[in-house]
């Protein structure tokens, strides 16, 4: 019989760092800045708007007669907007976004959208998290450049939340995580606890011969069967170490800012989970975080409302979140950027609300951003079937962001180049 | 499991065949586990024997052509399950509706009727936080549930006037003159023929023909005035369609079968089918050739069920459980009388919120079940199910009688002398006292035997480390069995291949 002392040997994951994923054995490099990308320390962190966020009530082109005609209950009125200058202004829910304007932190890039635009949540959302206009892509534009910045990345969720598309594709699975203090492996208390969790790591240890900085995320691989056991495997085991390394963060965070009430603003709850880990200095380069219900069918509302309610949440939980990290000196690492699959049609429907469009403005927050609006409005007059028309391709944004910010080819990443959008 | 190997190409007419056991490939508990996790939600010991013994073929006769007795057992069920339903509707709490669901998967005598209510539910994906309305979200339920396993037809017409998909979807507030298109294109793109298979000009003139309706005295109702009654231009065809037209001609489309049986594969089979693009096809053509016939989908399923390709090592352990797989399925495999509203509560931390699906699309499912949270979640459901304590007397009697949510431990008449937890009693129960013994139920319960050579070894070894471990001075004898157990039987349910279905 082996004694324990063996035992516990030959099956410690102490000693084992080389495999542990490579962001978690690095700290941060504090020097590190903007200006370099690429050897930097920038962060992303991507929001989504789930469901199809109406731009045209969001980025308000106030002076525009036929605004009025398109939406007679939804339009905001001139007085109502917060301007960004004579033509265009913001949703006055977005008050907290128009202070960051006002401090120079907040970018408007309008019309962003892509060529024959599918008007399907779920194909649109793909097209958005996969970079590509082609079906069945199974790697997302996050996951491909992780495979270059070889740092960290965490998907800060819900709980009705799925690991998104975009992040797909990393060398290790992106751990999702939807509070620190639940992040972590429990067993019964007793005198084997420290054993039995050391032979639950073991149990999912990845083989000595596949190397887990490199092995990829099988989510749709046809190679072979066993595979499905290997992802779990896999994924379980960059969870447990990811959580060992968690347990020591956040228990004293005290944001610089206050924060909107816990429960109230789940996004904003989400974001400040994102500040404990890039305050913590785990080397995490992408975040991403979602904020739901934007598919406004009916009654959406103008001033007030389902819609204005939830911009508000948008804008106040950017906001808190922008001004703790720029208190704790990241703002001129960070980089916000919101995205939604489409926009809506331009004219509200019978219902008081509006069905899918296509193009639509994202913003851009951080201290370097270029705090302009960039392009302009689309049309309100020309509207093919109904829908405003892009003159930027998302494809771009991303490829500026990839080159400029992030420092990893976007060439490689998006798999063709694209013209980069003066935006930072 | 591995007696026939089959390639990535596969002839659909021996894949579909009724798999019969032969001395090649014999009838085996690891099979019967396996159809008991597809066609139901895990199999406990008792299951696991009788199954065994039935064979493959009478098995799935007990599931879709039960017997006369069989048949009042399951109508008696849903008498009585059903007063409960009309007690949910007065208390106003969404949990409650998932508990009092969760509790018909786990007693349910005709599970596979749940398991198919469960596959309408995220193929008709509708939330509870839209349609604010528990009545609604039960009646509902209670359409897919009636025609689980009957008539496709039937249902997507029932469903296109069901009360929570008309406010689900909007039709509640689609004109003539105004339609909205939200229903029109879901019924299109998911309920029926996928994308690919429709225009963005279908859409529009379908969402035409669905004007009208309103939900009034709790039913969904067609209201002549709101309704656009011109002609509409559909897939080609000219006609003053209505919704109901619009439902057949979905209906008659080549692709509904297709899109229907691929789904079903992905639920009964795998959601990542190891064969090569062409063959998936053939696979998926032949199938719907059958369904398109009567759309009868107790016929389809029972193809499937009984098949050579659902025996096959292309379907073994080639899932993910999903949450409820994984909670109601360690909950009836360990004879838990934990209260299903803890169920409810840990679907909803697991990801699968039942009545409140994330989107119209239903959850991703398959590798999207797991990320780094749910992982921890599902390892400490499985902790808190070892910990749970348990009079004997109600494993004894297997089924919890009522199960109102809440825990059945609170029962006046149970000797709390003999409450441990839930493995220790469990193994009891079957008479494995020692550890050896125990390790072999367990091993035998929830994997019929069959782990790698490897797993077993770590399993082994942890084992023997229990045999003597320092404990603390002041723990009793009795202590020391009930941590062993908990250990152990947490040990093979941390396992990764207990994530596997």
């Amino acid at each position: 019989m082996i004694s324990r002392r063996e035992f516990l040997q030959s099956t410690t994951i102490v000693g084992t760092s080389l495999c542990i994923p490579e962001f978690l054995s690095k700290t941060a490099k504090a020097t590190g800045n903007a200006n370099n990308p690429g050897n930097s320390d920038t962060i992303l962190v991507v929001i989504q708007l789930t469901g199809g966020n109406d731009g045209l009530n969001t980025v308000i082109p106030f002076n525009d007669p036929q605004y009025y005609k398109l939406r007679p209950t939804l339009a905001l009125k001139e007085a109502q907007v917060k301007k960004l200058n004579d033509q265009i202004g913001l949703h006055p829910a977005l008050n907290a976004l128009h202070g960051l304007w006002e401090k120079k932190a907040l970018g408007v890039i309008q019309g962003v959208g892509y060529p024959n635009p599918s008007q399907s949540h779920f194909r649109s959302m793909d097209i958005w998290h996969t970079a590509s206009l082609a079906d069945g892509v199974s790697e997302g534009w996050l996951g491909k450049s992780l495979k270059s910045i070889r740092q960290g990345a965490f998907h800060v969720a819900s709980k009705n939340e799925t690991t998104p598309l975009a992040m797909m594709g990393a060398p290790a699975r992106v751990p999702t995580l939807t509070s620190l203090s639940d992040f972590q492996l429990k067993v019964p208390e007793g005198p084997l606890a420290q054993l039995q969790k050391q032979i639950i790591h073991q149990e999912v240890k990845p083989p000595a011969n596949s190397n887990i900085t490199v092995a990829n995320d099988s989510n749709s691989q046809k190679s072979n069967p066993a595979s499905l056991l290997d992802f779990v495997r896999k994924t379980s085991w960059n969870t447990y170490l990811s959580s060992d390394r968690l347990q020591e963060l956040g228990k004293s965070y005290t944001p610089k800012v206050s924060y909107p009430g816990l429960n109230v603003n789940p996004l904003a709850d989400r974001l400040k989970i994102c500040a404990q880990l890039i305050e913590a200095g785990l080397g995490a380069r992408i975040l991403f975080v979602s904020i739901d219900n934007f598919d406004t069918h009916a009654n959406q509302g103008g001033a007030n409302g389902t819609h204005a309610n939830l911009l508000r949440q948008l804008s106040e939980a950017i906001s808190a979140f922008y001004l703790d990290m720029e208190a704790r000196g990241h703002g001129k690492r960070l980089l916000i950027m919101t995205f939604s699959e489409f926009g809506r049609r331009a004219a509200e429907n019978g219902s008081k609300g509006t069905d899918h469009g296509s193009a639509a403005p994202m913003f851009l927050v951080g201290g370097k951003i270029k705090n302009e609006i960039i392009g302009k409005h689309p049309s309100l007059t020309e509207t093919p079937l109904g829908n405003l028309q892009h003159h930027t391709d998302f494809r771009q944004i991303y490829a500026t962001i990839l080159d400029r910010w992030l420092g990893v080819s976007s060439k490689e990443v998006l798999g063709e180049s694209f013209a980069p959008v003066a935006c930072l | 499991m591995s007696a026939i190997h089959l390639k990535s190409e596969i002839d659909p007419s021996f894949a579909w065949a009724p798999y019969e056991p032969g001395k090649t490939n014999p009838w085996t508990k690891a099979k019967v586990g396996h159809f008991y996790n597809r066609a139901a939600f895990g199999a406990n010991w008792n299951e696991l024997q009788e199954g065994f013994d039935l064979g493959p073929q009478k098995l799935v006769d007990r599931f879709i052509h039960p017997e006369e007795k069989q048949q009042k057992k399951i109508k008696d069920f849903y008498v009585r399950s059903n007063a409960q339903m009309r007690t949910l509707q007065k208390l106003l709490d969404i949990n409650q509706c998932s508990a009092w669901w969760l509790s018909r998967m786990r007693q349910s005598p005709s599970p596979l009727q749940e398991k198919m209510a469960l596959f309408w539910h995220n193929h008709f994906a509708t939330s509870f936080a839209k349609v604010g309305n528990i009545g609604y979200m039960l009646g509902q339920y209670q359409t897919m549930h009636e025609h689980a396993l009957g008539d496709f037809v039937q249902l997507l017409q029932a469903i296109s006037k069901d009360p929570a998909m008309l406010i689900w979807l909007d039709t509640i507030t689609s004109e003539k003159g105004k339609p909205n298109e939200n229903y029109a294109r879901e019924l299109m793109e998911l309920f029926s023929l996928g994308i690919g298979h429709y225009t963005e000009m279908d859409i529009r003139q379908a969402a035409r023909a669905f004007t009208g309706w309103r939900v009034k005295d709790k039913k969904g109702v067609f209201e002549a005035k709101n309704h656009d009654d011109g002609e509409k231009t559909v897939f080609g065809k000219k006609g003053k369609f209505q919704g109901e037209q619009i439902v057949y001609l979905c209906l008659e489309q080549k692709a509904c079968a297709e899109f229907l049986v691929r789904k079903f594969i992905r639920y009964f089979i795998s959601e990542d089918l190891q064969l090569s693009e062409k063959s998936l096809s053939a696979l998926i053509e032949s199938l719907a050739n059958q369904f398109r016939r009567d759309y009868r989908i107790d016929r389809c399923i029972e193809t499937i069920l009984r098949s050579n390709l659902f025996y096959s090592p292309l379907a073994y352990r080639q899932r993910i459980k999903s949450p409820v797989d994984f909670t109601v399925g360690m909950a009836r495999t360990l004879e838990s009388a934990l209260g299903s509203l803890t169920l409810a509560e840990t679907v909803e931390l697991l990801g699968q919120n039942l009545f409140r699906p994330p989107s119209v699309k239903g959850w991703d499912g398959g590798t999207a079940w797991l990320n780094g949270q749910t992982i921890l979640f599902r390892n400490q459901f499985a902790n808190t199910m070892c910990k749970s304590r348990q009079p004997s007397a109600l494993i004894a009697n297997s089924k919890p009688k009522e199960d109102t949510g809440n825990s059945n431990l609170e029962s006046p008449n149970l000797d709390w002398s003999t409450a441990s937890p839930l493995p220790y009693i469990l193994a009891s129960k079957y008479q494995r006292h020692s550890l050896p013994e125990q390790k072999d139920f367990f091993f035998q319960l929830f994997f019929q035997g069959d782990l790698s050579p490897e797993t077993r070894n770590h399993i082994d070894q942890f084992a023997e480390q229990l045999r003597n471990p320092d404990y603390p001075a002041h723990w009793s004898e009795r202590h020391r069995q009930e941590y062993a157990s908990i250990s152990l039987c947490y040990q093979f349910l941390t396992l990764p291949e207990y994530q596997l279905n």
